[in-house]
């Protein structure tokens, strides 16, 4: 009861704390949207979102896919996964949906990554849509042998990270700046950035769903 | 290799390595060589860099702030990228051999807690056999996963050893590189989740639990940061570092912003009251984990914290906020050198130990805000952590060796380990008597320097804290080889040791020593772009 009393009050000091701050704050924010949208030509892309995430601040993503990958290294190295049972004659449902969903999902992702430079979209919504593909997958108990196949996995799941890091070495190359594309190549840059970490963020979604490491792996 | 190079191969490298060795694991060891290699030269190529060029600005895509990242090099920044390759390359080497020991370990003696848990999972698992009729959707008790473990388990924990161990390197690099408080955010989350999953390696129970622990403070820790970065960024309309100093003003907003980021990096930085989760999580992690917790991860946070109020915000350090740092500090000072002093465990005693030298960094902030031996107090500070990360790091290690020679680490039945691993016990004591501060180690030149700019200041209430802190600390070290050099008539026969774990633990404890006599070049390297000004006291005699 005390313990109950005790954290109350801290989160009514903390909501206090808060509000005071949040009020306090300039009611017109300067931000930077002024100054982001101003230099978007330069970046390649027209989505301001996409040139935030891959061009402005494309190091902070970097370190981001990083951590998608650290996340599924975490959870692998923990303990196996549980494959759901594989019963195809349970589920005629199931079955007979994925027919019409896996394609459609698959090419949904592609589309995403592409209207990306545009309009809302890129690798992380892609990726989640084929992260929820290959959950599905799963559950019908499908491509058992192939979700089993630990190098693969391991090769697709590293991609993203790598492909990025190596832009960042070939643009230091380049230009003399890390992530600074030749001047009017940003979106074809980013465009080979987010295809490799659409793949590996799919699959890294899609695998978290085993809460472990595949069968066969050490 | 320009500056450019350097900097980018000091983060890219680590995490290219840490993608590679997930995809090829059997190179694992040989990867972590190659990157000790690459980062090491890096990390000496930008150091001399700062020396001769001062700091080095790297603005990555060319932006520039506001809107892009810049990554900066100045001595504080190469002093902590030094630090972390040395101590990289020791835990490289150590881990060499350290796994691939255990390999013959005995088998743990069945505890209550397990025997129940294989029998509630032996129960679990008919029922579902049962139920697997009806629900074709079956999962396996967790439990008994835990339990059962793997077929090798230390062929297991090396492979994920290394790619966790180089997400952790890329993570610290790219901390003491970066030049804005967003992009810190990032390195924290890649830093801790990696921290958190190499202590849950250990694979016990207690590692486990600790782990979990760890990773709730972190989590929350990091929800804290960011909630004030985003009112730093609404109230400033930046969060690039330099920037920040200019466009502060106190108010509500970042008050409250500074106070929630400092409440998040002094959890993460286990400050004492809130230290609790370093002990176990420290103590029960495998040994080179250990070891790169207690020298480098818990100083990651720190030297955010000291970035923030003392380059971004210096106009809200004001005389009471550097006080309450400072009293922090003393308090986690005397309760975990206290702590340390009772402790029956090895590994425990070496984590209350962190707990206790961790305070001494925090008199940084009292010290070094004022303009009277600021720089003094600053570069003293700074090589006691750079004392501390050689000495942990060495006791770590031993306490590894000491674990799998003897079995335990009981700290009243070490008598006779001379006999046994005299050069592990031999680097013990190097690296305890850098813990107290005896000269000419460089714990004492760190502790001296910080202890002249107390005086220098008339804050004489610091220097009676640290003399005490030195006193229990030469208690909780003396302790322990007390026990060890105790005579046995027949010393016991151990499991045999690689040489290289003893040996990398000496050398470590040897530089732990001898970067006593470079304190006068490394306050070179930290007067390039160091935010506090002053002239060096060195009072009666240099160290």
């Amino acid at each position: 009861m005390m313990r109950r009393i005790s954290v109350g009050i801290l989160s009514l000091a903390l909501l206090a704390a808060l509000s005071w701050a949040v009020l306090s704050l300039p009611a017109q924010p300067k931000g930077l949207t002024e100054a982001s949208l101003a230099r978007l030509p330069e970046s390649g892309v027209s989505n301001p979102v996409t040139a935030v995430l891959l061009n402005y601040r494309g190091y902070d993503t970097l370190l981001e896919v990083g951590v998608l990958l650290l996340a599924i290294v975490g959870v692998w190295s923990l303990r196996r996964g549980e494959w759901p049972a594989a019963d195809r004659r349970d589920r005629p449902l199931l079955l007979s949906l994925l027919r019409v969903v896996l394609p459609v999902l698959v090419l949904a992702a592609g589309y995403l990554l592409w209207i990306g430079a545009f309009a809302p979209g890129g690798a992380f919504q892609g990726g989640a849509l084929l992260g929820g593909a290959l959950v599905l997958v799963m559950l019908g108990g499908l491509a058992r042998r192939l979700v089993n196949r630990a190098g693969l996995l391991r090769a697709g799941l590293g991609l993203g990270v790598l492909v990025f890091a190596t832009v960042c070495a070939i643009t230091l190359r380049l230009t003399g700046g890390l992530l600074q594309y030749p001047p009017g190549t940003g979106g074809t840059w980013i465009m080979v950035i987010e295809s490799a970490a659409l793949i590996s963020i799919g699959l890294t979604l899609g695998l978290l769903y085993l809460g472990g490491r595949p069968e066969e792996d050490t | 290799m320009t500056a450019a190079w350097a900097i980018a191969l000091l983060i890219l490298s680590p995490l290219a390595a840490a993608a590679l060795v997930f995809a090829f694991p059997r190179c694992g060891r040989w990867l972590a060589l190659g990157t000790v290699a690459v980062v090491g030269g890096a990390s000496v190529q930008l150091t001399w860099k700062v020396l001769t060029d001062g700091v080095q600005i790297h603005r990555v895509g060319g932006w520039g702030p506001p809107l892009g990242i810049d990554l900066r090099a100045d001595g504080l920044s190469v002093l902590m990228l030094l630090i972390t390759a040395l101590i990289g390359l020791a835990v490289s080497l150590y881990a060499q051999r350290y796994f691939a020991a255990h390999e013959s370990e005995r088998p743990l003696p069945v505890n209550p807690d397990v025997a129940a848990s294989r029998l509630s999972a032996a129960i679990l698992d008919k029922d579902s056999v049962r139920r697997s009729a009806e629900t074709p959707l079956r999962f396996k008790s967790p439990t008994r996963e835990l339990v059962r473990g793997d077929r090798n388990p230390a062929l297991h924990r090396e492979r994920y050893f290394w790619p966790l161990f180089l997400f952790l390197w890329t993570a610290l690099n790219a901390l003491f590189l970066s030049a804005d408080i967003f992009n810190l955010y990032v390195t924290l989350e890649l830093l801790g989740f990696a921290a958190v999953t190499l202590v849950a390696l250990a694979g016990k129970r207690a590692a486990l639990t600790a782990a979990l622990r760890y990773l709730f403070v972190s989590l929350t820790a990091s929800l804290f940061y960011l909630l004030g970065v985003g009112l730093v960024y609404g109230q400033c309309a930046t969060v690039d570092l330099a920037s920040l100093a200019a466009k502060a003003q106190p108010g509500p907003a970042l008050w409250v912003a500074l106070a929630l980021m400092t409440g998040g990096l002094i959890a993460k930085a286990a400050l004492f009251p809130l230290h609790f989760w370093l002990p176990p999580a420290h103590a029960n992690a495998p040994a080179p984990v250990s070891a790169l917790l207690s020298a480098l991860v818990v100083k990651g946070s720190f030297y955010i914290l000291l970035r923030l109020w003392i380059e971004a915000f210096p106009a809200l350090m004001t005389p009471p906020v550097a006080q309450l740092f400072g009293l922090l500090g003393a308090a986690a000072i005397l309760w975990g050198s206290v702590n340390a002093l009772v402790q029956s465990r090895l590994k425990l005693l070496i984590a209350y130990s962190t707990v206790a030298q961790l305070g001494y960094l925090f008199l940084l902030f009292p010290l070094a805000a004022t303009p009277e031996g600021g720089f003094t107090a600053w570069s003293g500070g700074l090589i006691f952590l750079g004392a501390h990360a050689c000495a942990k790091t060495a006791m770590f290690l031993t306490a590894g060796n000491i674990l799998h020679a003897a079995g335990h680490d009981r700290i009243q039945d070490l008598d006779g380990m001379t006999h046994v691993l005299p050069v592990s016990v031999f680097a013990f004591g190097l690296a305890g008597m850098s813990l107290i501060g005896l000269p000419p180690s460089s714990g004492f030149a760190g502790k001296w320097l910080l202890l002249n700019a107390a005086l220098a200041q008339g804050q004489w209430w610091w220097v009676a804290v640290m003399l005490l802190g030195s006193l229990l600390a030469a208690a909780y070290v003396a302790r322990v080889l007390a026990h060890a050099f105790t005579r046995v008539e027949e010393p016991r026969k151990p499991h045999p040791i690689a040489p290289v774990m003893e040996w990398t633990a000496l050398a470590l404890a040897l530089l732990a020593v001898g970067l006593g006599f470079a304190s006068h070049g490394l306050a070179e390297l930290l007067r390039v772009g160091a935010p506090v000004a002053g002239a060096m006291l060195l009072g009666g005699a240099a160290p």
